[in-house]
């Protein structure tokens, strides 16, 4: 069974995009450029159809470059009780996706966890974590 | 590019762990003896309120062909659905084998439950053949998706969902990962089936008026009510042949074709309990497919689900500037590639 | 309806407001391609006192809106309209109210909005149509709209107010055909004061009259995205 998992998963890389993706992921991202970004949130943009975080990112050079993380619809979190408060300027993040196609600083938010390794977005991004009951 | 795996991810990703502790599946709600339909003070049924269809999520378009005619799912084959939804998302969540997933989890998970497909006529659970004129139009339809998808000429070579102008009046109210809802809005002579994504209201007159003209067609055509007891029947026509009906309505799913303006819906609204509306909409496009097809299930109330949010889509379509932008960026990188192969 | 005034019925404003909220003599209209289709008639303004209270860097923003109202206005590119431009779009709309509810559905851009009627809600985020929450003050229905995300305009002239806005709307049935409308528009990083616009609405009473989903996104997407489209032969 674990054979046939990694076969599906080799064979499923731009294919399966996940439920959510109602356009054409690799229209959008270049799949074979895998990046992770740490940095700090200079804001939380919360519009549809993805939301994005905008964050400021300390390269090698020393110099600050900001990007931009498209995450998902914001309807979900608002419901699920992540305000426009949640999210504050100046809280540090790690940030892994893929880069734009179109030379940007931009990328798909992938994973987004606070630097100790817990995930922002408890409650739908961990398949072993039981959503939080009503 | 093979779309049959898009639509396995699309029904197997969509679930992970139980928004509630497993309860028993539900099947399609009847009205007992002790509840009443409330009604509204001029005495309409009363439908009012918010009824998402994110308790279906986890329930597939199209019957598996083994089940053949049997609409319902064992609690064996219920519990197997679950164990393999749950590992596909531990992929989709990178936490299986240390790739970079695509999301961060932003998905709604839906109810275990016994249906077995939404489509429930035919029998078989599975949308009827495509006329021979469909199934031209469709191929044609398809080698253009294949080919320019990611790498779009203008944006009309992307569906309509991905231009934000609307995913259909079917595609507006099947479940999927996120932004379920819908409402029911009521008035003196008027019903509005108002959805979330992308932000319509469907106003459905009950007065008998005849249709508008057939020289007025539209994206969510045309709709007209009327009681039959306490079910609302909508009939829906003067459409424009443009959008898609299928799984996702978005034009990239295997099952479903694009309908044209011969399309004619028929849905029936009935509520049978103060949580539950038992909906159905009868899909009608003899120059599409060779018969009419059914979907049904139920829209269930939620308790964190009373608000629609707005969902402005073409306000913050980021997507389609990218697509564009980095479809033109990636032509001009070949061609100077190109052009320098031709110096040396 | 429910002890209350019933405004259900398709509404629609016959102002100039759209086309510019103050008062004004005819002027040339953004492209001269299209002539007189596209020119602004003389209108009287809606503003209470006539004059908008921009403070003095707003009124600046003010006029380069203006100059830019051909690509900027969000109404060209069939932007959701936010309150309470929705209102006085020269396209119908109709109210839908029962005992508990009340929604608004435009024809512009299949906009709409739930006008709630119960315990207030919060804005959790900004949006185009804003949150509405509303009450009865005796026969006058009361809208107070918060949330409002700032980037949608008052008007094809470049009235714009910030994500700060806040607008108290009032609709009040003089007969049974019309409404009488005040806005008042609070926003204290654009204007020096709050302001109060005031039209009628007028009932929409041709037989069989009906809402027609105006879908404009396909006559906006060359101008937002035209210069991305892939040019023959390259």
């Amino acid at each position: 069974m674990k054979n046939k998992l990694v076969a599906f998963i080799l064979g499923c890389l731009s294919v399966c995009i996940p439920a959510w993706a109602h356009h054409s992921f690799t229209a959008q991202f270049d799949g074979t450029k895998p990046v992770t970004l740490k940095g700090t949130v200079t804001e939380m943009e919360w519009i549809n159809p993805h939301a994005w975080i905008h964050m400021d990112v300390k390269g090698a050079d020393g110099k600050v470059v900001s990007w931009m993380v498209e995450t998902g619809s914001p309807n979900i979190l608002l419901r699920r009780g992540f305000t426009k408060k949640s999210l504050e300027a100046g809280t540090e993040i790690v940030v892994q996706g893929y880069m734009a196609k179109d030379g940007e600083n931009k990328i798909n938010g992938g994973t987004v966890t606070f630097p100790d390794g817990k995930r922002l977005f408890l409650g739908g991004s961990n398949p072993d974590e039981l959503p939080p009951s009503k | 590019m093979n779309y049959r795996y898009r639509l396995i991810a699309l029904a197997a990703f969509a679930v992970t762990v139980m928004m509630v502790s497993a309860q028993p599946a539900a099947k399609t709600a009847t009205a007992t003896k002790t509840w009443k339909q409330p009604m509204t003070p001029w005495g309409d049924p009363d439908l009012q309120g918010v009824w998402p269809s994110t308790s279906m999520i986890q329930t597939p378009m199209e019957r598996d062909p083994k089940l053949g005619t049997r609409a319902v799912l064992t609690d064996e084959e219920v519990a197997q659905k679950a164990a393999r939804n749950k590992q596909f998302a531990r992929i989709e969540t990178g936490s299986a084998n240390g790739r970079v997933p695509i999301a961060a989890g932003w998905f709604d998970y839906g109810k275990p439950n016994r249906q077995a497909s939404l489509v429930v006529d035919p029998p078989d659970g599975r949308i009827p053949p495509l006329t021979p004129e469909a199934q031209v139009r469709e191929a044609a339809r398809k080698k253009q998706w294949d080919e320019k998808k990611d790498s779009p000429d203008t944006w009309l070579d992307l569906t309509t969902w991905d231009r934000c102008i609307t995913l259909g009046p079917v595609g507006s109210v099947l479940p999927f990962a996120y932004n379920n809802g819908q409402q029911i809005s009521q008035g003196p002579g008027y019903v509005v089936f108002r959805n979330e994504m992308i932000h319509e209201a469907r106003v459905i007159p009950l007065d008998g008026r005849p249709h508008a003209s057939p020289q007025v067609r539209s994206w969510m055509g045309d709709s007209r009510g009327h009681w039959e007891g306490n079910t609302l029947v909508v009939e829906t026509t003067n459409f424009n042949g443009q959008f898609f009906i299928g799984s996702q309505g978005g034009g990239f799913g295997d099952s479903g074709a694009v309908a044209t303006d011969q399309l004619r819906l028929l849905e029936r609204f009935t509520r049978v309990d103060d949580d539950t509306i038992n909906y159905e909409v009868t899909i009608d496009d003899p120059k599409t497919w060779t018969k009419p097809w059914k979907i049904a299930y139920p829209l269930r109330r939620e308790a964190n689900y009373d608000y629609i949010y707005e969902y402005a889509c073409h306000e913050g379509n980021i997507f389609m500037h990218d697509a564009l932008a980095g479809a033109r960026a990636n032509e001009k990188k070949a061609a100077e590639a190109a052009a320098q192969k031709g110096v040396k | 309806m429910g002890g209350k005034p019933n405004l259900n019925g398709i509404w629609e404003s016959l102002s100039t407001a759209n086309w510019d909220l103050q008062d004004h003599s005819a002027y040339a209209g953004p492209m001269w391609e299209l002539g007189a289709i596209v020119a602004v008639p003389a209108g009287q303004g809606v503003v209470e006192g006539g004059l908008i209270p921009y403070l003095p860097s707003a009124a600046e923003k003010r006029k380069q809106n203006f100059a830019n109202r051909r690509s900027a206005d969000p109404e060209a590119k069939c932007y959701l309209p936010g309150i309470p431009r929705a209102t006085y779009l020269p396209y119908p709309f109709q109210i839908v109210q029962s005992d508990k509810d009340l929604l608004f559905v435009y024809e512009y851009a299949t906009a709409n909005r739930q006008v709630n009627m119960g315990k207030p809600r919060e804005a959790v985020a900004d949006s185009w149509m804003g949150m509405s929450n509303g009450h009865w003050e005796g026969d006058t229905l009361v809208v107070d709209v918060t949330g409002l995300n700032g980037k949608g305009w008052f008007d094809r002239a470049g009235d714009f107010a910030s994500d700060g806005l806040h607008v108290v709307e009032r609709y009040s049935l003089t007969d049974r055909d019309h409404v009488a409308y005040e806005a008042t528009m609070e926003d204290p990083k654009v204007f020096t004061r709050p302001w109060k616009l005031h039209l009628t609405l007028y009932r929409r009473v041709e037989k069989d009259s009906q809402l027609l989903d105006f879908k404009c996104i396909p006559f906006a997407e060359e101008l937002l995205y035209g210069e991305f489209r892939k040019q023959p032969g390259k």
